[in-house]
């Protein structure tokens, strides 16, 4: 699930090489569509709720797929 | 005796669908005040059971998945055989979707199509039945959106199944003229219904106030919508088919 997970991440954020330490704000394409887009994810693909100021709070790729993860 | 002008509605009946809540709620509490006799249809139970409890008038309840069609029609013609033909129908399930175009999938747009979209399309077939449609004046009336005739972003599926129901409309209004059957579609702007508070988790507060702003009268409520289906079931329209109606406060005059 991780992996499946890093790879759709990877896609959203336009990037070939994601790192766990990665800052989701570092991204060039970083706005409130990509920010969009993960929640999308979350919850079409994992059933997971993320709400805009939830997803505010979540620095790094590593905490958004603990998030996601575990709320699974 | 005092004048309604909408009588005609107190010897129809219409058929419902998302009658558990927002506009759907409100236009079976309506029509029902207006005399209508109601078939509604939605898959809360529990929703649907408490909009009837608001009718005044005689409701038929009809708990059902509308995209499961082969049920639809077995269920409605059933319901039909003890209840009397159909006058009129008013589509309102809908689903709404804000997904990016990066996680958009045919999976999830097509999930989306079925119940927008498709659906409607079954309905309509299953009204022109002859042993559906009561033969007189029948009015279909389909709910789209604002977002159906402009763009705005994280809106491709769910644009695309509301701007469908517009080639749907203006297609089964030739086709269904000889039949004396009226199609008809309106447009709303935003309405506060639980719909949008359910999508709470993806608007935050700067983005509602700016929806806000975008309609020079404000964000809408389901009754205003509810008005104009009772106008468009009701033969205060009778010459009035193909129609696509904006009901947005001003959104898209500007």
């Amino acid at each position: 699930m991780k992996t499946k997970l890093m790879e759709e991440l990877s896609e959203i954020l336009e990037t070939s090489v994601l790192s766990e330490n990665d800052k989701l704000a570092d991204f060039e394409c970083w706005d409130s569509l990509t920010a969009l887009s993960i929640i999308a994810l979350a919850s079409e693909n994992y059933s997971v709720i993320i709400s805009n100021s939830d997803l505010s709070k979540i620095n790094t790729v590593k905490d958004l797929v603990e998030t996601i993860t575990n709320s699974k | 005796m005092e004048y309604n002008v909408f009588h005609s509605l107190s010897n129809k009946f219409i058929l419902l669908t998302g009658a558990s809540s927002g506009i759907g709620r409100e236009t079976s509490i309506l029509l029902s005040k207006l005399g209508a006799k109601l078939l509604l249809i939605d898959i809360n139970e529990i929703g649907l059971l408490k909009t009837i409890e608001y009718c005044p008038n005689e409701t038929i309840p009809l708990v059902l998945d509308l995209t499961d069609s082969e049920t639809l029609k077995i269920k409605i013609i059933d319901l039909v055989k003890k209840h009397g033909k159909l006058d009129g129908v008013a589509h309102i399930a809908g689903k709404p979707s804000i997904v990016p175009l990066k996680s958009i999938s045919q999976s999830s747009a097509t999930e989306i199509f079925q119940l927008n979209t498709y659906s409607a399309i079954d309905l309509a077939k299953i009204f022109v039945n002859h042993n559906v449609f009561s033969g007189q004046s029948g009015s279909i009336v389909f709910i789209s959106s604002v977002y159906g005739l402009v763009g705005s972003s994280a809106n491709v599926a769910y644009a695309s199944s509301k701007a469908a129901l517009h080639g749907i409309t203006k297609s089964l209004s030739i086709e269904l003229a000889p039949k004396k059957i009226r199609v008809n579609c309106i447009a709303p702007g935003f309405i506060k219904t639980e719909m949008m508070a359910n999508n709470k988790d993806k608007f935050n507060d700067e983005y509602i106030s700016k929806l806000d702003k975008m309609h020079p009268l404000g964000l809408g409520e389901a009754i205003d919508i509810s008005y104009m289906i009772a106008f468009l079931l009701s033969d205060l329209s009778k010459w009035m088919t193909g129609s696509i109606l904006s009901l947005d406060g001003g959104f898209t005059a500007q």
